[in-house]
């Protein structure tokens, strides 16, 4: 059992170096494809199978290169994963050939992807769909594996490779041009609603603040610094798997490690905003919770055991401005009306952002 | 690792036929139509084709140059790839233990490869287009530890319109040749006693549904007694239906889920629907060969205590002829040992006969 999973550990991280290589030309054409593929010589990988081994492996090849075929990935790696396939069921030493196996769920997503390729003219991903359904190189099933009861752990804790996912993209879509006009007539017509309830001079007595000031402009803002902050977190994660390659066994390695660590816990003493007494609430301390310290935690804890869900959450999930205090302290009743500064700090955070 | 439910076996899997039949046109057999075909549809001009057709060949994967095929049964010198480098390592060490071949590897999907694209010789036994095929997994049943940890006993290919009844004749266990009773003094009666003949009641048990089978008049309802104890005991209601009447497809089963198949009373088979899939080309195509064996697990036999090389037969207790109590023997050992030529018996024993576990290998 566990000779099965590591030879799929070592399918897993070829091909996801193929891939790496493809995702570097930041094309989808099977042209540079199968440049890539000749320069690694990715076809002898069936090479030195002999007897049953080699309808064994074809399988398990293929399973682990579908993957890479489906969401969550980025329309290239998917393309690239579709050429993967491609190459793998035809170099494949078997015969009769192993075929791919295709799961109901994912039958939607390969329809999904036909008619993205077909819409952006990539008729060689097309084709080479079509040309793999033509010869039947699919097993329809419901699954996309068989499914008994004991598997090793290792498998089920199989993981993507974070470089190949697609990235979120749901808030730069919902916060569009026309939602932005929308929301700034609602949000004006909102204002005037309010500040016809009291008079000019009542307000100034009480010092409430009824709406948020210029809210459009604070939310283009926020998803903004959301882009910047994906953008950096993929950089340092690239960053760190390039260093991670190449780094040696010298003490400069272990002298910077040993910084990160210290940096690590510095940061995660500084990134719990510690709930000041209420007579200092003005002069809180600000997180700048856009720079990350997630990676570093991550990297500094052994690779066995799995991060906490807290730690996973702080790594991937993107707080901006004052919403770290939110997020940091459980929410009371009567913090849900605040008073006029939050606006203007707010202000002052996204002037900081942009 | 999830099992998934799966509602109706058959008719998402169907729908899903068309929808590919539909989207991709599998009707077009040739390639030179598919092309054609692909062209038009995507308004691309002749030249434009040929293009196509030339950077996405099968040639353009070829990683040597043409005239030199390297052979695909050795690993490459210095390969890069961590599969190929980890591949490389092994065969080097297994080449230095010396030992060229392996029984278990030459047998081991020797089941699987006889039935692979065979055809049918008449087309009523083709498989009908669009049918599923279940692969199933049958279990030892747990009466020995070491059972709980061994290979499925059995895996077996059915098809999506085959009955229950089926799949239970399919299954071999060896309680079914089980003979019961005390035969030292006529063993040659024994073998009119097969417990299959005598007690043919058996059922499987799907998702709350006891599906017993009641061919033949002699069947029992044995699920009965578990059903009025479980309403006894306040556990949810369970159901009941005939083995006999009920084809795979209709079943509601959760893929990967343990099931039971329950037979001689109390022999107790997991079984598991470990796959649900559409029929393919490179299939067994003959329904005749449904249910498909494709592997059957080999398990160590009992010998004969005498001569050590025939599967025992009999088993003895309070033999004073035998080294041990119980003794097991082959049929020839048992008879020469325990009996005179006219077949009178000596001594004082009981003789039960014996089925060995290994009785399907």
């Amino acid at each position: 059992m566990k000779t099965k999973s590591s030879r799929n550990q070592q399918v897993r991280s070829d091909c996801e170096e193929l891939l790496a290589r493809f995702q570097q030309t930041d094309s989808v054409r099977f042209e540079v494809f199968s440049q890539i593929w000749r320069e690694m010589k990715f076809g002898h990988i069936f090479f030195g199978t002999a007897g049953r081994e080699k309808r064994a492996f074809g399988r398990a090849a293929l399973d682990v290169a579908a993957v890479y075929f489906l969401p969550p990935f980025s329309f290239q790696i998917r393309a690239g994963g579709l050429y993967l396939l491609h190459g793998l069921y035809h170099c494949q030493t078997a015969s009769p050939r192993v075929p791919i196996r295709l799961a109901l769920k994912d039958w939607e997503d390969v329809l999904a992807f036909e008619k993205d390729a077909v819409g952006a003219q990539h008729l060689d991903a097309v084709f080479l769909l079509r040309q793999l359904l033509l010869r039947k190189a699919f097993h329809f099933a419901a699954m996309p594996a068989l499914l008994t009861f004991k598997r090793s752990k290792e498998e089920a804790r199989s993981r993507l490779c974070k470089r190949f996912v697609a990235r979120a993209r749901g808030p730069q879509e919902l916060v569009g041009r026309d939602a932005m006009e929308e929301l700034s007539n609602i949000h004006h017509l909102y204002g005037k609603l309010k500040s016809s309830v009291f008079s000019e001079a009542q307000r100034e007595r009480l010092g409430v603040a009824l709406i948020r000031h210029n809210l459009p402009a604070q939310l283009r803002g926020h998803v903004v610094s959301f882009h910047g902050w994906q953008k950096r977190k993929q950089q340092e994660e690239s960053d760190d798997e390039d260093e991670g390659d190449g780094e040696g066994t010298s003490s400069r390695a272990e002298s910077s490690r040993r910084a990160q660590l210290l940096s690590s816990i510095k940061s995660k003493a500084y990134g719990q905003a510690a709930e000041t007494c209420k007579s200092r609430r003005h002069r809180q301390v600000e997180v700048n919770a856009g720079e990350e310290s997630g990676p570093a935690l991550s990297k500094v804890r052994s690779k066995s055991s799995k991060v906490s869900l807290k730690a996973r959450t702080t790594e991937n999930v993107c707080i901006i401005g004052d919403m770290s205090k939110e997020a940091a302290t459980s929410t009371r009743i009567h913090h849900l009306t605040a008073l006029d500064r939050g606006g203007r700090q707010a202000q002052k955070d996204e002037s900081a952002g942009e | 690792m999830r099992p998934h439910k799966n509602r109706g076996l058959g008719s998402g899997l169907n729908e899903l036929t068309l929808s590919a039949a539909v989207g991709t046109k599998l009707h077009i057999e040739d390639e030179d139509a598919f092309h054609a075909n692909f062209a038009q549809e995507m308004g691309v001009s002749v030249d434009m084709m040929r293009e196509l057709k030339e950077v996405c060949s099968i040639a353009s994967l070829r990683c040597h140059p043409e005239d030199q095929e390297p052979d695909p049964e050795v690993v490459p010198e210095d390969p890069t790839l961590k599969t190929l480098v980890e591949r490389k390592k092994k065969q080097d060490y297994k080449s230095s233990l010396k030992i060229s071949k392996n029984r278990h590897d030459l047998y081991a999907d020797e089941q699987e490869r006889l039935a692979v694209m065979m055809k049918p010789e008449a087309v009523e036994n083709m498989v009908s287009e669009g049918d599923v095929i279940l692969t199933m997994n049958v279990y030892y049943p747990a009466t020995f530890e070491k059972f709980c940890y061994v290979r499925p006993h059995m895996t077996l290919l059915l098809m999506g319109s085959q009955r229950l009844t089926e799949l239970r004749d399919a299954i071999c266990c060896a309680s079914d040749l089980q003979m019961c009773g005390e035969f030292s003094n006529a063993p040659d009666m024994a073998p009119d006693f097969v417990s299959k003949e005598h007690y043919k009641s058996a059922f499987f048990f799907f998702e709350g549904v006891f599906y017993n089978d009641m061919r033949y008049p002699e069947c029992r309802d044995i699920s009965q007694t578990t059903i009025t104890w479980a309403k006894a005991n306040n556990f949810p209601p369970y159901s009941q239906a005939k083995m006999e009447d009920t084809k795979l497809l209709d079943l509601q089963v959760k893929v990967g889920f343990p099931y039971l198949y329950c037979h001689q009373g109390d022999c107790e088979h997991v079984v598991i629907i470990t796959d649900v899939r559409l029929t393919h080309k490179d299939d067994c195509l003959d329904r005749k060969f449904y249910p498909l064996l494709t592997h059957k697990h080999r398990i160590a036999t009992q010998k004969c205590a005498v001569c050590y090389t025939f599967i025992a037969r009999w088993c003895t207790t309070g033999d004073q002829f035998a080294p041990s109590h119980p003794c097991v023997f082959c049929d020839k050992c048992f008879r020469m040992l325990h009996y005179d030529a006219d077949g009178n018996k000596l001594g004082d024993f009981q003789a039960y006969p014996y089925i060995d576990r290994g009785a399907f290998n």
